[in-house]
């Protein structure tokens, strides 16, 4: 009899796969049920925002930056305006950072229980989506109460914030920031010591932290792989310095180190809410000086802005050259690299501990294609 | 490192390599020497002092009179940061793969080369990235490139 004929071979993931949370495709060269190669081809979402940018004005580039990652498109708002007060030296108002504050960490809960709900349904519990969602809803009421969009918010603008919160919002807040605070043992009790999760999750997609470094990682995913780096804390903008909050940090660097990491940034991001609305004063929310969205020019120059959102580092550089449209924005986002770097973490892995490792990074595609 | 610290340290370290061009308003940029710049950035990366481990962000910019690349670094272990600036040469730019100091240079390269037009020495794979595969309309990011009718931007006029 002759011997089984084995070889590689190759097949395509994606691009209209449901664990690929967009559209992205994977060229995977696969030994049997084992992945020996993947290949990220990307672009399939890119719109060319950083064109588009380039022929509006500055204002007018705020709600595009909603449309680069709008998950958390409270942070992208945010990295565009700080880098357009850094070129203009615009003061903000005392309550408008606190405001900020308050929504760039209920995005980042919401965005951290959507994870939470998505990575557990690709690897195949449906229950903590109806959970993670149910939570997230809470904040997303709290968004549309303020600025009145549950996604692409369009609220932090450059200067201040679009509009003040209702008389409502804060006892709301409180409320949701109690029952997420109460609701964190069910989250971990469903899935933290649950036998297949942990089968699934443990010791799967292994990330060093040199290779997080090299490769540009950041956020929960680097923090997971022991990389204790956050722009909050290391770099800090806004009123940061002023709350008492840690950065936890997981030292494992697979799959499930990742999950926790999130669960334990939710916690932080919490107490931070709660700091800020204690803190919150009274006051303007947009600078004396209005800003004018057609006619504001900011001098001349070219600034870097980032700032550490759920995915890891959000950054923008803007080139003015004095008009009043910017001559160039580049936008750069944690997914980017986090994607970049997948084909490293695959080591003997199967085609379902892809899907999870994928999960586990929590790409946004649009993010990744601009 | 302050950022005073960060630019008399880079200043006195690298000397005529580059020149700091700063506006007081935002972090130090040096503009870099485009034949220095692959060792600037290894020196950049195993200085012990600045220890520049991650790259933040790497690209092109095309001002309407030439064509430059910027690049941001920073420091995981030192907590700081800096800004890079290349001027490239317009009529055949081109620049050095900075891959083999920071992998994550890869897709960024690849992005320089296909939206810009700027071809990265010492990288084996520039291939079509984010636009479509059978893409033959030039390099949309350019600013004078002249845009195909199905793309055109309305005009906005303040």
């Amino acid at each position: 009899m002759s011997p089984l004929r084995t070889e590689e071979f190759t097949i395509n993931m994606g691009p209209h796969h449901p664990s690929t949370h967009g559209v992205c495709r994977l060229i995977l060269t696969m030994d049997g049920e084992k992945v020996l190669k993947v290949e990220p081809v990307i672009g399939y979402l890119h719109r060319s925002i950083e064109k588009i940018c380039e022929n509006r004005t500055y204002v007018q580039c705020v709600p595009l930056f909603d449309r680069f990652e709008y998950v958390t498109s409270m942070s992208c708002n945010m990295v565009f305006s700080l880098a357009v007060e850094k070129l203009a030296q615009i003061e903000v108002p005392e309550r408008a950072e606190y405001l900020r504050v308050i929504m760039l960490e209920l995005n980042r809960i919401a965005s951290h229980l959507l994870f939470y709900g998505v990575t557990a349904m690709d690897i195949g519990a449906l229950t903590p989506f109806l959970y993670g969602l149910r939570e997230r809803e809470l904040i997303v009421d709290l968004f549309e109460m303020t600025c009145g969009q549950r996604l692409t918010y369009n609220y932090i603008r450059p200067g201040g914030v679009s509009r003040d919160i209702p008389p409502e919002f804060i006892p709301k807040c409180r409320e949701a920031v109690k029952i997420i605070t109460e609701k964190m043992s069910d989250y971990e009790g469903l899935l933290n010591e649950n036998p297949i999760w942990k089968v699934r999750n443990v010791g799967i997609g292994y990330l060093s932290a040199e290779d997080a470094i090299a490769w540009g990682v950041s956020g929960p995913v680097a923090r997971a792989s022991g990389v204790s780096y956050d722009i909050r804390k290391n770099d800090p903008y806004s009123i940061y310095d002023r709350f008492d909050f840690e950065i936890p940090v997981h030292h494992n660097g697979d799959c499930y180190d990742r999950y926790l990491q999130r669960l334990a940034e939710i916690k932080q991001s919490l107490r931070i809410v709660t700091q800020a609305l204690d803190g919150l004063p009274e006051g303007e929310i947009q600078p004396k000086k209005k800003i004018n969205a057609i006619t504001f020019k900011p001098p001349a120059g070219e600034v870097y802005a980032r700032v550490e959102n759920s995915r890891g580092e959000l950054g923008t550089y803007v080139v003015s050259d004095g008009t009043n449209k910017p001559l160039r924005v580049k936008m750069r986002g944690g997914s980017y690299n986090q994607l970049q770097a997948l084909p490293i973490m695959i080591k003997d892995c199967l085609i379902a501990d892809l899907v999870a490792i994928f999960a586990s990074l929590d790409v946004i595609m649009p993010e990744v294609d601009r | 490192m302050t950022h005073d610290e960060i630019k008399s340290y880079i200043e006195k370290t690298f000397g005529d390599k580059l020149t700091l061009l700063d506006t007081g308003r935002c972090e130090p940029v040096f503009e870099v020497k485009l034949a220095d710049w692959h060792d600037v950035a290894r020196a950049l990366r195993d200085d012990q002092t600045l220890q520049f481990d991650y790259l933040c962000n790497l690209g092109g910019t095309d001002t309407g009179e030439r064509l430059e690349a910027h690049c941001q670094l920073a420091s995981i272990k030192k907590s700081h940061r800096v800004d890079l600036k290349v001027v490239l040469d317009s009529g055949n730019p081109s620049l050095a793969s900075v891959r083999d100091i920071w992998p994550a240079a890869n897709w960024y390269e690849r992005e320089m080369w296909e939206l810009y037009g700027i071809n990265i020495e010492g990288h084996d794979n520039l291939t079509r990235f984010l636009l479509p595969d059978d893409w033959d309309q030039g390099h949309p990011m350019r600013k004078n490139w002249d845009a195909p009718d199905f793309v055109r931007f309305p005009e906005f006029n303040a």
